[in-house]
């Protein structure tokens, strides 16, 4: 087994869909943190992007959250049982990253740390939030339906249901009632979290912010 | 061999990579370019209410990566190790990352948004290519095989040699200090099955 070491923030963040594919996979691994003023800066010239997170694995990095996790997750088999489910589970990640990082974050940055009577926060959501939840999520809604198993792709747990159920189980806290029309995808992110190795891991992860 | 059949606008963008993977691979497909004007009625057909698509053998496959690793993984196009792989996904997914900010001065050139393109350009376009070509040049450097992992072409090398002949194209400079990347470019286009598609494609932005 090559030694792994995950580099990111003491956040949950990107970090986290990683943390949980080794923890699925009952993998050893590092779970370097670094803070963000004090160890970034110096860290920071040492890794290919500029970025994190970076995984090291047996003293050689891999930028890129989703490189890297589904280099894991196949290693594991965690990422579709065939190649056609395999592209399914890189769309469906590719589409949320679309959604996260498009106009939903305009509203999604604000809400995290949104303070009750908010009204930027208000009038963000109306704008950009619901429009762009409305978009993505009937999506998932649909892939659940049709898959009928429980899971996004095929019949077994990707790191498709771990990326997409970490999300919206941050969103079901952070905006109670946002996603009430979205029955499936709610329950799958509750289910997806009961999986014993996930649930521990949530248990005895460290507790930050977001 | 499944009957693959791949649509998209009639332009290079996003779906390019996909058409120069299967020239590459010597592998048959059939290249639907969809006009604006017929898109809507297409659109409710697809997964995700976009494109590109892919259909193997009738069942469609959204997201022009997922799509482009899905063809390309099968036929050698996608690093000779996971490691490897992981190392062109990282580079396809950094190449999107510099392309979120680029667009929002790219997209309003290339007139699909509103806005001002000067402004934009000063806010977002030499910022972006800056933060990401650099990364390429020292990639280049560091493989020293003239192509971005490994010692012979991958997917990655497609969308980076396209994406940038695309922007000196309608840039004319813009990318003047990465000699490299051009270089790149050129020994990508080179490649018989690469040189033939772009001889005889269909002429579009």
């Amino acid at each position: 087994m090559p030694k792994y070491t995950l580099h990111y923030f003491d956040m949950r963040g990107l970090g986290e869909l990683c943390r949980q594919i080794f923890a699925l996979a009952e993998v050893d691994f590092e779970d370097k943190r670094y803070d963000m003023e004090k160890e970034w800066p110096a860290f920071k010239s040492q890794t290919p992007f500029r970025q994190l997170p970076v995984l090291e694995v047996d003293g050689k990095f891999i930028p890129q959250l989703y490189a890297h996790c589904r280099m894991l997750a196949t290693e594991h088999g965690f990422a579709g049982k065939t190649p056609f489910d395999a592209a399914w589970v890189d769309a469906i990640a590719d589409q949320h990253k679309d959604f996260y990082w498009g106009d939903f974050k305009k509203f999604w940055w604000r809400a995290l740390d949104a303070a009750e009577g908010d009204l930027v926060h208000e009038e963000l959501k109306t704008k950009f939030g619901i429009p762009e939840r409305d978009k993505f999520f009937p999506l998932i809604e649909k892939q659940l339906t049709e898959t009928g198993t429980g899971f996004l792709v095929g019949d077994s747990v990707t790191w498709a249901d771990l990326l997409i159920s970490e999300h919206v189980s941050v969103i079901v806290r952070v905006v109670p009632g946002f996603l009430d029309a979205f029955p499936e995808t709610k329950k799958h992110a509750e289910k997806i979290r009961t999986i014993p190795q996930i649930a521990k891991w949530i248990e005895r992860r460290p507790v930050t912010a977001h | 061999m499944p009957v693959y059949k791949f649509y998209y606008f009639p332009v290079r963008s996003l779906g390019e990579v996909v058409r120069q993977i299967f020239k590459l691979a010597e592998v048959d497909f059939e290249d639907v370019r969809i006009e604006d004007k017929n898109w809507p009625e297409f659109k409710d057909q697809t997964p995700f209410g976009q494109m590109p698509v892919l259909e193997v053998d009738g069942k469609p496959i959204p997201q022009s990566f997922a799509i482009a690793r899905y063809i390309a993984s099968q036929h050698g196009l996608a690093g000779k190790t996971p490691f490897e792989a992981a190392w062109v996904d990282a580079m396809a997914d950094q190449w999107r990352d510099f392309r979120f900010e680029f667009r929002n001065y790219w997209y309003i050139f290339m007139g699909y948004w509103e806005g001002d393109a000067e402004a934009a350009k000063a806010k977002h376009a030499f910022s972006a290519r800056d933060k990401f070509y650099p990364l390429i040049v020292n990639q280049l450097k560091e493989n020293g095989s003239g192509f971005l992992v490994g010692d012979s072409a991958t997917w990655i090398d497609l969308l980076i040699s396209d994406q940038a002949v695309t922007i000196n194209k309608e840039l004319p400079g813009f990318l003047d200090a990465y000699p490299e990347v051009i270089a790149h470019a050129a020994k990508v286009r080179a490649i018989p099955q690469i040189a033939k598609w772009i001889e005889t494609r269909p002429e579009t932005r």
